[in-house]
Protein backbone atom coordinates (compact mmCIF):
# COMPACT_ATOMS: atom_id res chain seq x y z
CA UNK A 1 0.00 0.00 0.00
CA UNK A 2 1.90 3.59 -0.69
CA UNK A 3 2.57 6.17 1.52
CA UNK A 4 2.22 2.97 4.73
CA UNK A 5 5.49 2.89 6.50
CA UNK A 6 7.01 0.21 8.20
CA UNK A 7 5.12 0.42 12.19
CA UNK A 8 1.88 2.22 11.14
CA UNK A 9 -1.78 1.67 9.43
CA UNK A 10 -2.82 3.70 7.19
CA UNK A 11 -3.60 7.02 9.24
CA UNK A 12 -0.14 7.12 10.13
CA UNK A 13 -0.14 6.13 13.82
CA UNK A 14 1.80 3.12 15.39
CA UNK A 15 1.09 -0.20 15.24
CA UNK A 16 0.59 -1.68 18.72
CA UNK A 17 3.95 -3.53 19.59
CA UNK A 18 3.05 -6.94 20.34
CA UNK A 19 5.15 -9.49 22.14
CA UNK A 20 7.03 -11.11 19.32
CA UNK A 21 8.28 -7.45 18.17
CA UNK A 22 9.28 -7.10 21.84
CA UNK A 23 11.36 -9.99 21.95
CA UNK A 24 13.19 -8.94 18.59
CA UNK A 25 13.69 -5.26 19.51
CA UNK A 26 17.29 -6.21 19.42
CA UNK A 27 17.13 -7.06 15.93
CA UNK A 28 15.64 -3.41 15.15
CA UNK A 29 18.19 -1.26 12.99
CA UNK A 30 20.04 1.04 15.65
CA UNK A 31 22.59 3.73 14.02
CA UNK A 32 24.84 6.43 15.99
CA UNK A 33 24.18 10.07 16.01
CA UNK A 34 25.65 12.77 14.37
CA UNK A 35 27.76 15.65 15.75
CA UNK A 36 30.98 15.99 17.04
CA UNK A 37 33.00 12.72 16.49
CA UNK A 38 34.40 11.98 19.81
CA UNK A 39 33.72 8.30 19.99
CA UNK A 40 36.38 7.93 17.00
CA UNK A 41 38.87 10.27 18.33
CA UNK A 42 38.93 8.68 21.95
CA UNK A 43 38.99 5.45 19.40
CA UNK A 44 42.17 7.29 17.75
CA UNK A 45 43.88 8.01 20.87
CA UNK A 46 43.01 4.95 23.06
CA UNK A 47 44.31 3.09 19.99
CA UNK A 48 47.54 5.63 19.79
CA UNK A 49 48.16 5.42 23.54
CA UNK A 50 47.83 1.60 23.54
CA UNK A 51 50.69 1.19 21.07
CA UNK A 52 52.89 3.39 22.72
CA UNK A 53 52.53 1.54 26.18
CA UNK A 54 53.22 -1.98 24.24
CA UNK A 55 56.20 -0.10 22.75
CA UNK A 56 57.63 1.04 25.54
CA UNK A 57 57.43 -2.04 27.90
CA UNK A 58 58.92 -4.06 25.18
CA UNK A 59 62.08 -1.32 24.90
CA UNK A 60 62.27 -0.78 28.84
CA UNK A 61 62.16 -4.59 29.35
CA UNK A 62 59.90 -3.75 32.15
CA UNK A 63 58.36 -6.99 33.08
CA UNK A 64 59.33 -10.52 33.31
CA UNK A 65 58.62 -12.09 29.27
CA UNK A 66 55.77 -14.37 30.21
CA UNK A 67 53.83 -11.35 31.41
CA UNK A 68 54.79 -8.68 28.98
CA UNK A 69 53.54 -11.37 26.48
CA UNK A 70 50.12 -11.57 28.13
CA UNK A 71 49.83 -8.08 28.70
CA UNK A 72 51.05 -7.14 25.30
CA UNK A 73 48.16 -9.31 23.48
CA UNK A 74 45.49 -8.12 26.45
CA UNK A 75 46.50 -4.54 24.70
CA UNK A 76 46.11 -5.67 21.21
CA UNK A 77 42.94 -7.01 21.67
CA UNK A 78 41.66 -4.02 23.66
CA UNK A 79 42.96 -2.15 20.26
CA UNK A 80 41.06 -4.65 18.44
CA UNK A 81 37.58 -3.97 20.58
CA UNK A 82 38.09 -0.39 20.06
CA UNK A 83 38.42 -0.02 16.28
CA UNK A 84 35.11 -2.90 15.59
CA UNK A 85 33.07 -1.23 18.73
CA UNK A 86 33.97 2.83 17.04
CA UNK A 87 34.51 2.58 13.74
CA UNK A 88 33.56 -0.54 12.70
CA UNK A 89 30.17 -0.05 14.37
CA UNK A 90 29.83 -3.19 15.32
CA UNK A 91 26.50 -2.57 17.35
CA UNK A 92 24.62 -0.80 14.76
CA UNK A 93 23.05 -1.97 11.21
CA UNK A 94 20.06 -3.71 10.14
CA UNK A 95 20.60 -6.68 11.81
CA UNK A 96 23.06 -7.58 14.14
CA UNK A 97 22.46 -10.86 14.26
CA UNK A 98 23.97 -11.43 10.64
CA UNK A 99 27.35 -10.21 11.72
CA UNK A 100 27.93 -11.07 15.00
CA UNK A 101 27.54 -14.73 14.62
CA UNK A 102 30.02 -15.64 12.26
CA UNK A 103 32.38 -12.98 13.54
CA UNK A 104 32.26 -15.03 16.55
CA UNK A 105 32.25 -18.69 14.72
CA UNK A 106 35.41 -17.05 12.91
CA UNK A 107 37.53 -15.67 16.16
CA UNK A 108 36.92 -18.97 17.69
CA UNK A 109 37.60 -21.02 15.10
CA UNK A 110 40.97 -18.76 14.30
CA UNK A 111 42.39 -18.81 17.64
CA UNK A 112 41.75 -22.50 17.85
CA UNK A 113 43.64 -22.60 14.51
CA UNK A 114 46.36 -21.01 16.31
CA UNK A 115 46.39 -22.29 19.27
CA UNK A 116 46.35 -26.03 18.00
CA UNK A 117 49.10 -25.73 15.67
CA UNK A 118 51.60 -24.15 18.44
CA UNK A 119 50.67 -26.86 20.67
CA UNK A 120 50.65 -29.96 18.30
CA UNK A 121 53.96 -28.40 16.77
CA UNK A 122 55.94 -27.27 19.27
CA UNK A 123 55.21 -29.32 22.38
CA UNK A 124 54.99 -32.66 19.89
CA UNK A 125 57.14 -34.47 22.21
CA UNK A 126 54.06 -35.14 24.42
CA UNK A 127 51.35 -36.55 21.82
CA UNK A 128 54.05 -38.45 19.29
CA UNK B 1 4.95 3.21 20.43
CA UNK B 2 6.22 1.35 23.97
CA UNK B 3 9.13 3.63 25.82
CA UNK B 4 11.66 1.11 25.64
CA UNK B 5 11.70 1.52 21.65
CA UNK B 6 11.33 5.22 21.53
CA UNK B 7 14.97 6.48 20.02
CA UNK B 8 15.22 3.22 18.03
CA UNK B 9 14.85 4.61 13.94
CA UNK B 10 11.13 3.54 12.62
CA UNK B 11 11.18 4.95 9.33
CA UNK B 12 13.42 4.21 6.51
CA UNK B 13 14.47 7.79 6.22
CA UNK B 14 15.98 7.58 9.57
CA UNK B 15 18.51 4.97 8.20
CA UNK B 16 21.76 6.23 7.23
CA UNK B 17 21.98 5.85 3.36
CA UNK B 18 24.33 3.15 2.90
CA UNK B 19 21.49 1.03 5.52
CA UNK B 20 18.70 2.71 3.75
CA UNK B 21 18.22 0.08 0.60
CA UNK B 22 17.60 -3.22 1.71
CA UNK B 23 19.61 -4.93 -1.26
CA UNK B 24 22.43 -2.63 -0.31
CA UNK B 25 22.56 -3.06 3.04
CA UNK B 26 22.60 -7.23 2.54
CA UNK B 27 25.80 -6.60 0.59
CA UNK B 28 27.05 -4.89 3.98
CA UNK B 29 26.42 -8.08 5.68
CA UNK B 30 27.92 -9.63 2.61
CA UNK B 31 31.50 -7.79 3.38
CA UNK B 32 31.46 -8.92 6.81
CA UNK B 33 31.11 -12.44 5.97
CA UNK B 34 34.00 -11.88 3.60
CA UNK B 35 35.93 -10.47 6.18
CA UNK B 36 35.07 -13.66 8.52
CA UNK B 37 36.71 -15.51 5.56
CA UNK B 38 39.93 -13.15 5.91
CA UNK B 39 40.37 -13.95 9.51
CA UNK B 40 40.74 -17.58 8.81
CA UNK B 41 43.24 -16.64 6.30
CA UNK B 42 45.23 -14.20 8.38
CA UNK B 43 44.49 -17.17 11.51
CA UNK B 44 46.01 -19.63 9.15
CA UNK B 45 49.56 -17.55 8.73
CA UNK B 46 49.14 -16.40 11.90
CA UNK B 47 49.62 -20.46 13.10
CA UNK B 48 52.37 -20.65 10.23
CA UNK B 49 54.51 -18.12 11.83
CA UNK B 50 54.06 -19.15 15.73
CA UNK B 51 55.06 -22.32 14.91
CA UNK B 52 57.88 -21.26 12.45
CA UNK B 53 59.59 -17.79 13.89
CA UNK B 54 62.48 -19.70 15.63
CA UNK B 55 63.28 -21.90 12.69
CA UNK B 56 65.99 -19.53 11.38
CA UNK B 57 68.42 -22.11 9.91
CA UNK B 58 71.93 -19.49 9.17
CA UNK B 59 69.63 -16.65 8.70
CA UNK B 60 68.44 -13.88 11.20
CA UNK B 61 66.29 -14.03 14.61
CA UNK B 62 63.24 -12.29 14.57
CA UNK B 63 65.34 -9.76 17.46
CA UNK B 64 68.20 -9.03 15.05
CA UNK B 65 66.19 -8.69 12.20
CA UNK B 66 63.40 -5.98 13.24
CA UNK B 67 63.95 -2.62 13.51
CA UNK B 68 61.31 -1.06 15.53
CA UNK B 69 61.31 2.74 14.83
CA UNK B 70 59.87 2.08 10.84
CA UNK B 71 57.57 -0.17 12.60
CA UNK B 72 56.22 2.38 15.34
CA UNK B 73 55.91 4.84 12.38
CA UNK B 74 54.27 2.38 10.08
CA UNK B 75 51.76 1.61 12.78
CA UNK B 76 51.16 5.09 13.70
CA UNK B 77 50.30 5.96 9.87
CA UNK B 78 47.69 3.13 9.67
CA UNK B 79 46.41 3.68 12.92
CA UNK B 80 45.90 7.23 11.82
CA UNK B 81 44.56 6.05 8.42
CA UNK B 82 41.55 3.96 10.44
CA UNK B 83 40.82 7.46 12.66
CA UNK B 84 40.34 9.35 9.09
CA UNK B 85 38.12 6.60 7.73
CA UNK B 86 36.50 6.70 10.32
CA UNK B 87 35.94 11.11 9.91
CA UNK B 88 35.30 10.20 6.53
CA UNK B 89 31.78 7.84 7.27
CA UNK B 90 31.02 10.63 9.77
CA UNK B 91 30.85 12.91 6.80
CA UNK B 92 29.01 10.97 4.59
CA UNK B 93 26.25 10.23 7.31
CA UNK B 94 25.88 13.94 7.38
CA UNK B 95 25.76 14.13 3.69
CA UNK B 96 29.14 16.82 3.11
CA UNK B 97 30.42 14.92 0.49
CA UNK B 98 33.64 17.19 -0.14
CA UNK B 99 34.58 16.64 3.60
CA UNK B 100 33.98 12.58 2.69
CA UNK B 101 36.11 12.56 -0.31
CA UNK B 102 39.21 14.82 1.54
CA UNK B 103 39.06 12.83 4.88
CA UNK B 104 39.38 9.77 2.29
CA UNK B 105 42.18 11.22 0.53
CA UNK B 106 44.18 11.45 3.65
CA UNK B 107 43.52 8.23 4.48
CA UNK B 108 44.69 6.63 1.00
CA UNK B 109 47.65 8.68 1.31
CA UNK B 110 48.54 7.38 4.99
CA UNK B 111 47.91 4.31 3.64
CA UNK B 112 50.19 4.57 0.81
CA UNK B 113 52.80 5.89 3.25
CA UNK B 114 52.55 2.92 4.73
CA UNK B 115 52.95 0.11 1.65
CA UNK B 116 56.40 2.38 0.92
CA UNK B 117 57.83 1.98 4.25
CA UNK B 118 56.68 -1.34 4.63
CA UNK B 119 58.26 -2.09 1.09
CA UNK B 120 61.13 -0.06 1.90
CA UNK B 121 61.95 -2.39 4.77
CA UNK B 122 61.51 -5.42 2.94
CA UNK B 123 63.91 -3.78 0.33
CA UNK B 124 66.77 -3.45 2.97
CA UNK B 125 65.78 -7.19 4.07
CA UNK B 126 66.43 -7.99 0.33
CA UNK B 127 69.39 -6.28 -0.32
CA UNK B 128 71.10 -7.74 3.38
CA UNK B 129 69.86 -11.64 0.94
CA UNK B 130 67.31 -11.93 3.87
CA UNK B 131 64.49 -12.99 1.60
CA UNK B 132 62.10 -15.75 2.13
CA UNK B 133 64.45 -18.69 0.77
CA UNK B 134 66.71 -18.26 3.47
CA UNK B 135 64.67 -19.65 6.36
CA UNK B 136 61.64 -20.86 7.44
CA UNK B 137 60.93 -18.11 10.08
CA UNK B 138 61.69 -15.41 6.93
CA UNK B 139 59.20 -17.48 4.50
CA UNK B 140 56.71 -17.46 7.50
CA UNK B 141 57.58 -13.60 8.29
CA UNK B 142 57.39 -12.63 4.47
CA UNK B 143 53.89 -14.64 3.83
CA UNK B 144 52.18 -13.08 6.68
CA UNK B 145 53.59 -9.30 6.77
CA UNK B 146 53.11 -9.34 2.45
CA UNK B 147 49.52 -11.08 2.83
CA UNK B 148 48.82 -7.94 4.63
CA UNK B 149 50.60 -5.63 2.52
CA UNK B 150 48.82 -6.23 -0.69
CA UNK B 151 45.64 -6.35 1.24
CA UNK B 152 46.56 -2.63 2.23
CA UNK B 153 47.71 -1.70 -1.94
CA UNK B 154 44.60 -3.46 -2.65
CA UNK B 155 42.56 -1.48 -0.50
CA UNK B 156 44.07 1.63 -1.88
CA UNK B 157 43.23 1.17 -5.26
CA UNK B 158 39.49 -0.34 -4.35
CA UNK B 159 39.36 2.62 -2.54
CA UNK B 160 40.33 4.84 -5.79
CA UNK B 161 37.56 3.55 -7.73
CA UNK B 162 35.08 4.22 -5.05
CA UNK B 163 35.77 8.04 -5.26
CA UNK B 164 35.94 8.41 -8.84
CA UNK B 165 32.39 6.84 -8.32
CA UNK B 166 31.21 9.10 -5.44
CA UNK B 167 32.58 12.04 -7.46
CA UNK B 168 30.41 11.28 -10.77
CA UNK B 169 27.46 10.01 -9.11
CA UNK B 170 27.36 11.84 -5.99
CA UNK B 171 25.99 10.33 -2.64
CA UNK B 172 23.62 7.26 -3.16
CA UNK B 173 22.52 4.25 -1.27
CA UNK B 174 24.71 2.48 -3.63
CA UNK B 175 27.81 4.73 -3.19
CA UNK B 176 27.06 5.18 0.13
CA UNK B 177 27.40 1.50 0.77
CA UNK B 178 30.63 1.08 -1.30
CA UNK B 179 32.37 3.77 0.96
CA UNK B 180 30.72 1.94 3.97
CA UNK B 181 32.20 -1.34 3.19
CA UNK B 182 35.70 -0.29 2.34
CA UNK B 183 35.62 1.19 5.79
CA UNK B 184 35.35 -1.98 7.57
CA UNK B 185 37.63 -3.60 5.41
CA UNK B 186 40.33 -1.33 6.09
CA UNK B 187 39.80 -0.89 9.95
CA UNK B 188 39.82 -4.84 9.51
CA UNK B 189 43.19 -4.56 8.33
CA UNK B 190 44.29 -2.08 10.93
CA UNK B 191 42.80 -4.89 13.52
CA UNK B 192 44.88 -7.61 11.66
CA UNK B 193 48.12 -4.91 11.97
CA UNK B 194 47.92 -4.18 15.48
CA UNK B 195 48.69 -8.13 16.04
CA UNK B 196 51.04 -8.09 13.20
CA UNK B 197 53.02 -5.38 15.33
CA UNK B 198 52.28 -7.11 18.28
CA UNK B 199 52.89 -10.85 18.20
CA UNK B 200 55.14 -10.67 15.28
CA UNK B 201 57.46 -7.27 15.74
CA UNK B 202 57.05 -6.35 19.74
CA UNK B 203 57.64 -10.38 20.44
CA UNK B 204 59.85 -11.08 18.37
CA UNK B 205 62.13 -7.99 19.68
CA UNK B 206 61.04 -9.48 23.03
CA UNK B 207 62.69 -13.40 21.83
Amino acid sequence: MPGVRPGQDATGSPLPVGDVERRLAFLRPRVRGAGFPWAQLGGWLGCLTLTGCAYVLVTRHALPPVLLGAALVAMAATQAGLQLGVFMHLRESRGLAWQVLPLALALFTALAMVGMSVWIMLFKSGVS
Amino acid sequence: MSAELAGEPRRRDDLPLELRDERESLRVTGVWLFLVTDILLFGSLFAGYAVLRTQVASGPTAASLFRLGPVMFETVALLTSSFTMGLAVQAMRAGNRRALVAWMAVTLVLGAVFVGSEARDFALFAARGDTWGRSAFLSAFDILVGTHGAHVTAGIVWALGILVRVGRRGLTPRTARKVYTFALYWHFLDIVWVFIFTVVYLLGKVG
